[in-house]
């Protein structure tokens, strides 16, 4: 078990940066989970925790030992990789001791980590199989056994479910939570699925473009997106943006209006007038009420029926597009002109270089 | 996203690296370095001297180049046995590909029944020795046992019988289409492989869109296997430019009648080795070496430049 | 199927089969001419030996008068550690240079292909030179290092191409198991290259098998003879005796042929399977 402390580091290939300056800390025991689009550089920086790419600059420790020049066996982490990456000519049983037979496990202690590992991923039947037999989830849990065995200090996961089937990734999910509660372990995880991200993580860092855009719990980067890149990241259907301008500033309120929506007030000291923002409002906080603050109308051009809610696409007077996530059974029809609102709370405010502002006030 | 190629390297000592190239390259570059790269230079540079009866060596410059391409002696079989190498190399375009592409396009063909039995057949003479082959055929064409003859008189066309390989105006085409026999299974095994990467769902599309097999090897598969054809052609123009066995085992070093067959690879020999003509000549036999290197070169520059560039290939 | 189709069908097979005679009618002929008796052989030559025709006669001159037993077991030492150190070295370098960055690599990897284009014969005269002031003129080390230089870049361009199919994470997966470099190749990759083998074997074994330049050029006794030189030879003292002839051909073709339908399968997927393009 052990700490990871990420300073400064930098990665690039040629004249691309595909990693500018991260800074990370992550604490015994924790499941982070790196989320972001694809190319983003989450799957480099873990390869890099891993020992698998040289870091351009900057600094990796685990549990406070700075790692940069040490192999990928010596930094005391594990790996499951996205393809799963099983030996496929070793049965699973050699698949989980091979890597121990070069790190010093006498034999009689590999047999009891294998024992151990397979008894708790329900792998004792399967010792004897070869990977080419297996189905995916039992690949997926094979690959895991592997790095149990080894009882890192960190266990890092590639992408881990992106090659299975629906049904078999929630359950593997599960699994994977349950793990960690177990184990008590470090875990850096990355996908590109957000729904993993919520569901596992501690703490989710979300990467765009090489960078940190926001490190924080799942709740909280959802209720409260520091910034355009993570509100528009998390949540699905992504959150509506509306285009507006400060139309005055009375006192230590901002008066915010733009196309298709009723201005409201919003306390922010430091805007000023004429100022462009972006009002962000997600699908599931926009329902007929009358006592939002932030109240669009439009006609609703399509319905999606998903059973417990549907989705309305409406269209604004200036033609943009949004969608509302309409719960229960009386579902607006195409052609319908509604009004939509949402509370104070769920409306988010972003300055003009994408930096959340603040929440509107009652008016 | 990550290269093709391991970073493992940045964070390995200089000194652990350098071990581990040294353990993994190091056999075949030395083998082949010393065995193979070694000897061709060595070979160049003898090129440039000449030795007397006594085997004392002098350097001669170029004079062995100027002998072998001004002096009748010498320049008269050259450019014969170079002018025997492009025929050589001609029929080998001219029939070995077309063919070898047909019988691929026919192999190829969506639920063909026997395909594997066929495949193994018709690469069969492949495996075998050039000499073998040659000698096989130079008994079946043999006037002495008929057989040839005979199966030409079957069918009628008795009359077109002749000994090829012992007459000057046939013996080389005869030659030629011996190796083209046993070697058209290389193109068409290459372009059978090509073939066979083609999508499914593209021929369909074009069976959907109202193509028949015909158009559709033409304007469809053909395209695509394009650069599959001109690779086979730059082999075949080098191993050609190489040959040596089946004119040395069916007609001998003198590549009769009359050095009618005789081809570079021959030619070589006769210099290298000597016969019952002449005294080999090892330093003039690296002329002759050097200059087949240039020629196999200018082949693969000229592929280079003028072919190669003009080929496109297609992502499926 | 409809009639068209059925015609279509049947033309192509008439084609194929049409080929294929060609293809191993001189084979057949040779070696079942083999087996007859003299008149036999030019009294009904298409006509497959039977009681009356059947001799042994050809081959009891090759066994008393050639070394073919020599022969053989010369050639398979030559091709079987040829290709064992072809596939070794190829393997390994193809390894160091597909999977570790240094500088140079790039130079080196072309370097190694000037082989595949240039032919190794070119420099015979060198060679033989080499090989007799070392003292290994007329030995089977002459014939197998030659072949190992010549076989080399061929195998290490196939072979590169399989390990770039390996999945990298493999090979990633043994590092962050803490398995050393030579272990990863030995015991992680070099057991998944088997499918590679045959591609190999055809674009390099097989010539070496069937080579007659360097046997001639290198070998000067019966003693170091491989079968086709050992064959070539014997062909050419004995070319009027027809049995004998016939006989030696046969005996040079039967092991390649029936080894050849035996690894079919896998040396002609090993032809198709796009690792040369």
């Amino acid at each position: 078990m052990a700490n990871l402390r990420i300073e400064h580091l930098h990665k690039r290939y040629g004249a691309t940066a595909v990693l500018n300056d991260v800074n990370l800390k992550i604490e015994d025991g924790e499941f982070v989970v790196l989320v972001g689009p694809s190319g983003c550089g989450k799957s480099t920086l873990l390869r890099m925790i891993a020992g698998l790419d040289g870091a351009s600059g900057g600094d990796i420790h685990i549990a406070d030992k700075l790692v940069n020049t040490l192999a990928p066996a010596d930094r005391g982490i594990a790996m499951v990789f996205q393809s799963y990456a099983l030996y496929p000519h070793m049965n699973v049983r050699k698949n989980m001791t091979f890597g121990l037979k070069f790190t010093g496990v006498p034999p009689a202690e590999r047999e009891r980590r294998v024992t151990e590992a397979a008894r708790m991923l329900r792998l004792d039947e399967l010792l004897g199989r070869y990977p080419r037999d297996l189905s995916g989830g039992q690949r997926q849990r094979v690959a895991i056994g592997r790095a149990i065995v080894r009882e890192p200090a960190v266990f890092l996961f590639d992408e881990p479910l992106s090659n299975l089937d629906a049904a078999l990734r929630v359950s593997t999910r599960v699994e994977i939570a349950n793990l960690h509660r177990m184990l008590k372990s470090t875990i850096v995880y990355v996908t590109h699925d957000q729904v993993e991200a919520m569901t596992l993580a501690d703490r989710i860092v979300v990467m765009n473009k090489g960078c940190i855009e926001q490190v924080g719990r799942p709740l909280d980067l959802y209720y409260a997106p520091a910034n355009l890149f993570v509100a528009g990241f998390i949540g699905s259907p992504a959150m509506n943006f509306f285009e507006a301008k400060v139309a005055g500033v009375e006192g230590a309120c901002a008066r915010v209006d733009g196309p298709g929506f009723r201005s409201f007030d919003l306390p922010a000291t430091s805007l000023k007038m004429g100022d462009t923002l972006t009002v962000g409002v997600r699908p599931e906080h926009l329902a007929r009420r009358e006592d939002g603050s932030f109240t669009v109308e439009g006609v609703v051009e399509l319905v999606e029926r998903l059973g417990e809610s549907s989705f309305a696409y409406v269209r604004r007077a200036d033609d943009r597009l949004f969608v509302a996530e309409v719960r229960g059974r009386q579902t607006p029809t195409p052609g319908e002109r509604v009004a939509l609102a949402a509370a104070n709370r769920d409306v988010h405010v972003f300055d003009s270089s994408g930096l959340r502002v603040s929440s509107p006030t009652n008016t | 996203m990550p290269e093709s190629v391991s970073n493992i390297t940045a964070q390995m000592p200089r000194a652990k690296l350098a071990g581990l190239l040294l353990f993994f390259l190091g056999p075949a570059v030395a083998i082949y370095t010393l065995f193979s790269i070694y000897p061709l230079v060595a070979t160049m540079a003898l090129s440039t001297y000449t030795s007397d009866p006594s085997g004392a060596r002098s350097f001669v410059g170029l004079a062995n180049f100027k002998t072998l391409l001004g002096d009748a002696l010498w320049s008269k079989p050259f450019w014969n046995a170079l002018g025997n190498n492009l025929i050589f190399f001609a029929v080998h375009m001219c029939v070995q590909n077309p063919v070898g592409i047909a019988l691929a396009g026919l192999l190829s063909l969506p639920g063909l029944r026997l395909r594997g039995f066929y495949r193994t057949v018709m690469f069969l003479p492949t495996m075998l020795s050039v000499v073998i082959v040659g000698f096989s055929w130079n008994l079946i064409l043999s006037p002495l046992w008929g057989v040839a003859a005979g199966a030409l008189k079957a069918v009628g066309l008795g009359s077109l019988f002749a000994p090829w390989l012992g007459l000057e105006s046939s013996a080389l085409v005869t030659l030629s289409l011996i190796s083209v026999w046993q070697f058209v299974g290389i193109p068409m095994m290459l372009i059978y492989a090509a073939l066979l990467n083609i999508p499914d769902e593209l021929i369909d599309a074009a069976r959907v869109d109202g193509l028949g097999q015909f158009r559709i090897f033409f304007h469809i598969k053909l395209p695509l296997v394009l650069p599959t054809i001109s690779l086979v052609s730059v082999l075949t123009f080098v191993a050609n430019f190489n040959a040596f066995d089946l004119i040395y085992s069916v007609k001998g070093a003198l590549a009769g009648p009359n050095f009618a067959t005789d081809i570079l690879g021959t030619f070589f020999y006769r210099t290298f080795f000597g016969n019952q003509l002449q005294l080999g000549n090892p330093t003039m036999g690296s002329a002759v070496a050097t200059v087949m290197f240039f020629i196999i070169l200018l082949g693969l520059c000229l592929y280079l430049f003028f072919v190669q560039r003009r080929i496109r290939r297609y992502a499926f | 199927m409809t009639t068209e189709q059925r015609a279509r069908s049947l033309g192509v097979h008439v084609v194929l089969i049409a080929y294929s005679l060609l293809a191993v009618g001189p084979i057949l002929l040779v070696v079942m001419n083999s087996f007859k008796m003299r008149n036999a052989i030019f009294g009904s030559p298409l006509a497959p030996p039977d009681a009356a025709t059947f001799s042994l006669i050809g081959y009891e001159k090759v066994f008393r008068s050639s070394h073919i037993l020599t022969y053989y077991s010369n050639s398979l030492i030559v091709t079987l550690v040829s290709m064992a150190l072809v596939l070794l070295f190829g393997a390994m370098a193809a390894w160091a240079l597909t999977e570790y960055r240094f500088r140079g690599s790039t130079a080196l990897a072309l370097f190694l292909s000037i082989g595949i284009m240039v032919p190794i014969r070119l420099g015979s005269v060198a060679i033989l030179n080499m090989m007799r002031s070392a003292g290994l003129n007329d030995t089977l080390t002459a014939l197998i290092l030659v072949y190992v230089a010549q076989g080399l870049p061929m195998s290490i361009f196939i072979l590169s191409e399989f390990i770039q199919q390996i999945p990298k994470d493999l090979r990633d997966a043994a590092r962050c198991d803490g398995v050393p470099e030579t272990r990863i190749f030995f015991e992680v990759v070099a057991p998944l290259l088997r499918p590679a083998i045959a591609t190999v074997a055809v674009f390099t074994i097989v010539p070496i098998w069937n080579d007659l330049w360097f046997p001639l050029i290198l070998t000067s006794s019966d003693s170091t003879h491989t079968v086709t030189l050992g064959v070539q030879q014997f062909l050419g003292q004995y070319i009027t005796d027809w049995n004998s002839v016939l006989a030696a051909l046969s005996m040079a073709i039967l092991p390649v042929v029936i080894i050849y339908v035996i690894l079919s399968r896998q040396l002609i997927a090993g032809l198709t399977s796009g690792a040369v393009k």
